[in-house]
């Protein structure tokens, strides 16, 4: 599931423009690193929301800037949905599975 | 400004360790910033120059190299402490940028402060100089100031650039300014602060953060930590920077006595004519905006309203986060401009250097009950309970304690204030909260307006100031008093400033004593409707409740006497 998610901020960094050359799991995507705007971290995280079923608050998408491409990868697939989530077998699980 | 340059500019400033609060101006045109890129805008002319055009950084570069060789002309040498009173923002930044580039120390006055009390200032800095505009001189009149230098801050300003000697090289721990607390009465305590610790949180979190081009208005007042903190922000991350000379003030001078009656609209006017993208002030303005219909002016431009210094209230959060507007990306239409905007609340004093804590509000968030939201990562924050030194569970209000590499380090030319104010490492910033099971914090007063009601139970005036406003709409500022009558009983006064229109007949006393609750409600005396005069306030506009108890326990014994 990294991978795919790794190859999706990829493809999405491409598609807003960003030379993904030189980027790679350590690489920070604030000013550190891939240095994403504030405008664009708010883009990719949208992406991300859209794509993968995962939300982020404000906040947090504000602290996206002082984490590598390999933490957020990370940070994606603990929100996503456990794979389950639809057979689970009580409401409790599944909105454990939401918050987890 | 070109995103590149901006990149480069605040990654060489990073990676500098010698970049501190001291010399940020310089540094930035060592890094590369180019001359034509912003520096500051003032609302007065500096030097011929026009009043609301903006300096660039090589100008604004000029003007402070100019007043740099004027005053080292004049004798201004390192470790010199020389104080600052005046009028507008641009005397008060541009002679704090001179003497730091001196390795000086300015001592940045309050325009407002009264000239007894910046006699006494003055006189506990024991300094070198002192730069006044005519206003100020006027104010101090024949009060003797012994110091070796007088500097009239409409010529220091003549001084040839050229002349002005290569930049001091501060170490980490030089003290760079001193600032004044409000200060609950008499002379305010100067606060002393460093190179490193006014530059900390800008290292690390400002810089650290995603780059965005702001356009921002400054409402602090200029001779403030948080005026100096935010100046630097902006000039680093080389937004277009506005620097108003009062906290609502249209440049003019910000006397003695001077008011923040009329101040909103000067605001809103400077909003509609800067355009600005964040908004940055205290509480006292937004309470100042809450007179107004903000729909029926035009702050379409405003994203964010930064708020430090006490946490504001709800009251007048909401009609400010309900205007202005903010961007939402979306994949059908990229990104577009939505109604509403972001005020972002962080509780501060000079003492702590900048904010320890921060809390998000929108339209769509609902945490308020003066909820301050969480500390910044940079600062250890603990609830203590002072009589044996233990950590307060969730739930219970405690001492806030705090480490920070934004501390100032210390009360300048006083010693006893600067260790009473420690505690097992920690500096205590007179603030008394609780923390939620999820580790947010609220702000139920200041140690010293909280009142013991005995048996565990306690009344705290700025929470019941937070609840009677959530309680009765139509005021639009409150001011809790508590104290001891001439009998020994607790009696409570509630002042209330009505929002225009609302009538002093109705009786609120009511949901005042509901907002308190019992047991605080049983020693409510009196609810009235005041006149803004009729609350004592210091110069930045906060009140001091301190001289509001002492005449309200003299009114108590004068009638019963």
């Amino acid at each position: 599931m990294i991978d795919s998610i790794r190859q999706f901020i990829f493809s999405s960094l491409r598609e807003m423009n960003y030379d993904t050359d030189g980027i790679d799991d350590d690489t920070q995507l604030g000013p550190r690193g891939a240095d994403l705007a504030s405008l664009s971290l708010a883009e990719l995280a949208v992406r991300v929301e859209d794509e993968f079923g995962v939300t982020f608050s404000e906040e947090e998408a504000e602290e996206l800037a002082g984490k590598t491409v390999g933490e957020f990868c990370v940070i994606v697939a603990e929100r996503m949905p456990a794979p389950d989530a639809e057979a689970a077998p009580t409401a409790e699980a599944a909105s454990k599975a939401e918050v987890s | 400004m070109d995103a590149t340059e901006v990149r480069q500019v605040r990654a060489a400033l990073l990676a500098d360790p010698e970049v501190g609060a001291g010399n940020v101006l310089p540094k930035l045109i060592e890094h590369g910033a180019g001359p034509d890129g912003p520096g500051i805008t003032f609302d007065v002319e500096v030097d011929g120059h026009p009043a609301w055009e903006p300096l660039t950084l090589g100008a604004l570069r000029d003007r402070v190299a100019a007043r740099a060789a004027w005053l080292h002309e004049r004798g201004v040498r390192p470790r010199d402490p020389v104080a600052v009173y005046v009028s507008s923002s641009a005397d008060c930044l541009l002679n704090f940028m001179a003497l730091t580039w001196l390795g000086a120390i300015p001592a940045l006055m309050n325009g407002g402060l009264p000239s007894a009390i910046a006699t006494g200032f003055i006189e506990r800095l024991r300094g070198t100089g002192v730069i006044t505009d005519a206003a100020h001189r006027e104010i101090l009149g024949d009060q003797p100031v012994d110091v070796a230098i007088h500097a009239d801050a409409a010529e220091v300003g003549t001084g040839d650039p050229a002349r002005a000697p290569g930049y001091y090289r501060h170490h980490r721990d030089d003290p760079i300014a001193i600032t004044h607390s409000s200060g609950p009465t008499r002379v305010p305590a100067a606060v002393v602060h460093s190179h490193a610790s006014l530059f900390a949180a800008i290292r690390l979190v400002h810089l650290e953060s995603a780059r965005a081009p702001e356009r921002t208005l400054c409402v602090f007042p200029a001779a403030h930590a948080a005026g100096i903190i935010s100046t630097q922000l902006a000039l680093c991350n080389r937004h277009e920077h506005m620097f108003l000379s009062a906290q609502g003030g249209q440049g003019g001078p910000v006397g003695h006595g001077a008011q923040f009656n009329s101040s909103g609209e000067a605001v809103l006017d400077a909003i509609e004519r800067w355009r600005p993208t964040g908004v940055y002030g205290f509480a006292v303005t937004w309470s100042e905006l809450a007179r107004f219909d903000l729909s029926a002016r035009d702050l379409s431009s405003v994203r964010l309203w930064f708020n430090t210094g006490d946490c504001a209230h709800e009251a007048h959060v909401r009609p400010l986060v309900a205007a202005g507007s903010h961007v939402v990306y979306t994949r059908e239409h990229g990104a577009t401009l939505a109604p509403g905007s972001k005020f972002i609340d962080g509780i501060g004093s000079s003492e702590m250097g900048h904010s320890a804590f921060r809390v998000v509000h929108t339209t769509s968030t609902t945490r308020y009950g003066r909820c301050v939201g969480k500390p910044y990562p940079f600062a250890d924050v603990v609830l203590l309970n002072t009589a044996d030194g233990t950590e307060v569970p969730a739930g219970q209000v405690g001492h806030v304690g705090l480490k920070s590499p934004t501390l100032a380090l210390g009360y300048w030319n006083d010693s006893v204030n600067t260790y009473r104010t420690r505690f097992g490492g920690y500096y205590l910033t007179g603030d008394l909260m609780y923390r939620d099971e999820d580790g947010f914090y609220y702000h139920v007063d200041r140690e010293i307006d909280a009142v013991d009601l005995g048996g565990g139970d306690w009344l705290y005036t700025s929470m019941s100031e937070e609840r009677i406003m959530m309680r009765c709409p139509d005021v639009r500022d409150c001011t809790v008093i508590a104290g001891r009558d001439s009998g020994g009983a607790i009696v409570t006064d509630v002042f209330l400033q009505l929002a225009a229109g609302a009538s002093e007949d109705v009786d609120r006393t009511p949901a005042v004593r509901e907002a308190l609750g019992e047991p605080a409600a049983g020693t409510l005396r009196r609810v009235v409707a005041v006149r803004d005069e009729d609350i004592v306030t210091g110069p930045t506009g906060k009140v001091r409740k301190f001289l509001m108890r002492e005449r309200h326990l003299a009114r108590t014994v004068s009638a019963a006497g």
